[in-house]
């Protein structure tokens, strides 16, 4: 029984940090741009030789 | 004269106007100098491969080459972070996904700039930088130096409201959906314990679990619709949202009772429904965040203050002072420097100037001003100081009628949904009814009152449709992805079920069946004492004022300077004419010549050439001045590729197709022979397309009307399902329920079968959604319910509605 409880407490703990996690994504904004990861991971950040970073 | 292709905006241009370039060996033709400067900078940046990511293979630049920028509107929405500057702002002009990266990449390339990333679903840019290694002015100069078009981004109370909205429905559907996820594990092992027996002490420690798991849902959550549905209860109305409290609340109140004598509980329901209530409802919130973003851009181009010529005793000094736009009374003079946004429409009484129309008109070369000319409050004057006399203010304004134009078409709702609200206001009471019913019934029967108020209550609980809240987003949502995958844009959610309800499809000519690119064909020359060019030059010197495109075809051709022309006027669905040397040039159809006095005789000499060329579906223009013919221009058009495939197909749908067009009745009829329509209406104005449409509509028919230019947009509106071409003139696509990105004819038909088809999977939504529960009805009155059911009818229907919607995605 005590396992029981043990694992249930482990498992609302763990529960409320995914919780707080997604409240925080949501609210840095994490969710206003759908559209962009899916094009920004394609582009490579390879500076040409020669120019300042920046 | 061969034409070729500009290496950085796809335009084919004639070859005499070519830049050519040599970069590291490799040649490059561009069509002006703006172009080829645009090339040379991203070369120069190491960012060619912009040519190789782009994904638009459609001409064209945004038209921002050697603008100037008025930053003004920018600097009062800078904020100050660190030290730093930052600002957000909207650049114009973005079109896929490369270019975006070149605005990041050519603004993080600006020393000074230490932020920029630009938002891909708004195009909105978030721009951080050191003010004192660069100035704003740069900042936008850069943006403005690779072609797009910077503007300020401010957003207005209403439009920060919806947003926060829409933040608090994914911060409370999240939390739903965090604490429904955690209630399963529980919900599933109480389940599991129903079947094969549980210990009694852990059965209730799980349905205490289950308890406080769901109380956030109900009271956080769910908050909203208790609120809406304790202010509907005070006026005895019905909706949803009281649909959904008395469902969430009555099984969360049961689960309560039950838990205390030991029964089953229905948690798991009362999280369920809220949870995806709340999807359905975000779904719905983004949708219309992102419609509403167009109003916001129309609306932030009005300047908010003009400078007044200061008046002494009713005479007007020629002093300016700078007055709040709401001052602006009618019949005042005000006074527009160059780059400066022209504040209110009016007509000019001093100065010269090309003016920048692109924004309202879509016209985007700089029409010229002269005294006498009609300015659009929102257009940038370009190059000299222009004086004007207001002649609309404040909702008058061509702005002020475009935007309310844009609200108007996104506040509509799909006429599915009213329906479905109209049956929850029915539904609701209805069940309330059968549930006093129920308990009455039983206690007649001599059942125990206990009992016969939980079979009452279970009643209310599976009666509850939750998928009704998913019903008719989730489907929209899906169809305009699909839509916008295609290149159709679609404007708002009641598209769907019009254009699935349209009979008959009206076509504009110019621009929508054929290319909408005319070019001069041939030139007769009638009065032998003036040479070609000369002719030429006077016709092009009077068509630049006019916007409408055969006349850029005559402008196009003439190689001559222009002449100054005053007193310009164009006769709507007739012609133009203009002073030019003291005589009133008038250039238009027979019409406009029979009425400025040329013979009939000598027109009627001409006919029969008129109509060997019509007949071919040219158009003929004449030019008189004086009373006397002068030349006659014939104009070809060609037909689009895809046009007769589609007129085919949609014909095969069953649909009515008519073409309408403000040309001659000859040259629209061969036209509407050459791609298959039967039904050719010609000259027509404007005004008089509407009517055609209000006229078919007053007969009960559905009409779609497809258009691109501005003597379109009253049609648009008119008609049910205005579609509008996307290199069309802007105020036609605010007046449009649709645009087509791509200017493909074939997404007409697509776009008419994938909204019949999203309609009825809309309709078959809605009625499963009611289906599962109605059914279940009788098995709770009957006092058979299980848990198991009532919980399977719900995650049935919810799983039915969502693979129906997705359905949609399998439309050819």
């Amino acid at each position: 029984m005590w396992t029981l409880i043990l694992l249930i407490v482990l498992s609302l703990i763990l529960g409320l940090g995914a919780w707080l996690f997604f409240m925080w994504s949501a609210r840095s904004g994490q969710y206003d741009d759908p559209e962009g990861p899916k094009y920004r991971m394609l582009d490579d950040d390879d500076e040409p030789l020669g120019k300042k970073k920046k | 004269m061969s034409a070729l292709k500009c290496d950085h905006c796809l335009l084919t241009f004639p070859e005499k106007d070519a830049v050519y370039d040599e970069t590291e060996g490799q040649k490059h033709i561009f069509c002006c100098n703006g172009c080829q400067g645009i090339y040379t900078l991203i070369h120069s940046e190491g960012l060619e491969d912009f040519y190789e990511k782009r994904k638009w293979k459609d001409a064209g630049v945004a038209s921002a080459l050697k603008r100037t920028m008025d930053i003004k509107p920018f600097t009062e929405h800078i904020r100050d972070v660190e030290g730093k500057k930052e600002l957000d702002i909207f650049i114009e002009g973005i079109r896929c996904s490369s270019c975006v990266w070149l605005n990041e990449k050519i603004l993080l390339r600006t020393a000074g700039i230490e932020y920029a990333r630009v938002n891909y679903a708004t195009h909105k840019a978030k721009i951080r930088w050191d003010p004192e290694v660069i100035g704003l002015e740069k900042i936008i100069r850069r943006i403005l130096s690779v072609g797009y078009v910077p503007r300020p981004y401010c957003e207005s109370e209403q439009f920060k409201a919806r947003r926060a909205e829409t933040r608090d429905l994914l911060v409370r559907f999240g939390t739903a959906g965090f604490l429904s996820s955690q209630l399963m594990i529980y919900t599933t092992a109480l389940y599991a314990g129903y079947f094969q027996g549980i210990d009694k002490n852990l059965k209730l420690l799980f349905e205490v679990i289950a308890m406080f798991l769901t109380m956030p849902v109900l009271f956080y959550c769910g908050m909203p619709f208790i609120r809406n549905t304790l202010t509907g209860l005070r006026r005895l109305h019905f909706s949803m949202d009281s649909l959904i409290t008395i469902g969430a609340g009555s099984a969360f109140i049961y689960s309560i009772y039950q838990m205390g004598i030991g029964g089953t509980v229905y948690f798991d329901t009362s999280a369920m429904i809220i949870t995806l209530i709340l999807l359905g409802r975000y779904i719905e919130s983004t949708a219309k965040g992102r419609a509403s973003e167009t109003i916001e851009r129309l609306a932030e181009l009005s300047p908010k203050e003009a400078r007044k010529i200061r008046e002494i005793q009713d005479e007007p000094a020629g002093e300016a002072e700078f007055v709040p736009i709401s001052a602006v009374r009618k019949g005042d003079l005000l006074q527009v420097i160059p780059g400066e946004r022209i504040p209110l429409d009016g007509r000019v009484t001093s100065g010269e100037s090309e003016v920048d129309e692109a924004l309202i008109t879509g016209e985007s070369r700089p029409v010229s001003k002269r005294v006498g000319s009609e300015v659009v409050g929102g257009s940038v004057n370009l190059y000299g100081a222009l004086t004007f006399e207001v002649t609309r203010t404040g909702r008058d304004t061509v702005l002020s009628g475009i935007i309310r134009a844009v609200e108007d078409a996104q506040a509509r709702k799909p006429k599915i949904q009213i329906l479905a609200d109209r049956i929850v206001g029915y539904f609701v009471p209805a069940i309330l009814l059968l549930t006093l019913a129920t308990v009455a019934g039983y206690l007649i029967k001599g059942a125990s009152i206990h009992s016969a108020l939980m079979t009452g209550i279970s009643v209310i609980v599976i009666a509850c449709p939750c998928s009704l809240g998913l019903a008719t987003p989730l489907a929209v949502l899906v169809f305009s992805t699909m839509a916008s995958s295609k290149g159709l844009l679609i404007r708002n959610g009641g598209v769907v079920e019009h254009t699935s309800a349209i009979t008959h499809l009206l076509f504009d000519k110019t621009g929508t069946i054929t290319v909408g690119k005319p070019s001069l064909k041939e030139l007769i020359v009638v009065d032998e004492d003036l040479r070609r060019e000369k002719l030429l030059c006077i016709a092009a010197s009077i068509e630049s004022l006019s916007e409408h495109s055969i006349g850029r075809a005559i402008t196009a051709a003439s190689e001559g300077k222009p002449l100054p022309v005053s007193g310009f006027r164009a006769i709507p669905g007739k012609g133009i004419e203009g002073d030019i040397n003291g005589s009133l040039v008038v250039i238009g159809n027979r019409t406009l010549m029979r009425e400025r006095g040329v013979g009939s005789g000598v027109l009627r000499s001409f006919d029969n050439t008129v109509l060997r060329y019509e007949k071919g579906g040219d158009t003929v223009i004449y030019m008189a001045w004086e009373g006397k013919m002068r030349a006659l221009f014939v104009v070809a058009d060609v037909i689009r590729e895809e046009a007769p495939g589609v007129i085919a197909e949609l014909k095969s749908i069953g649909l009515t197709v008519i073409m309408v067009s403000g040309d001659n009745i000859n040259t629209t009829a061969s036209i509407a022979a050459a791609v298959g329509i039967d039904d050719a209406i010609s000259e027509t104005s404007p005004e008089g397309k509407k009517e055609v449409i209000a006229g078919l509509q007053a007969s009960g028919r559905q009409v779609m009307m497809v258009g691109d230019g501005i003597n379109d947009a009253p049609a648009l509106t008119q008609s049910l399902v205005g579609v509008a071409m996307g290199r069309g003139a802007d105020i036609a696509m605010e007046s449009a329920d649709a645009v087509l990105v791509r200017n493909d004819l074939r997404l007409i038909p697509y776009f008419v079968s994938l909204s019949r088809k999203s309609y009825s999977i809309i309709k078959q939504n809605i009625f499963w959604a009611f289906f599962y529960n109605v059914v279940a009805i009788p098995l709770a009155i009957s006092g058979m319910l299980h848990p198991i059911m009532a919980a399977g009818a719900m995650a049935a229907s919810s799983l039915l509605v969502v693979l129906n919607s997705l359905r949609i995605k399998r439309a050819e």
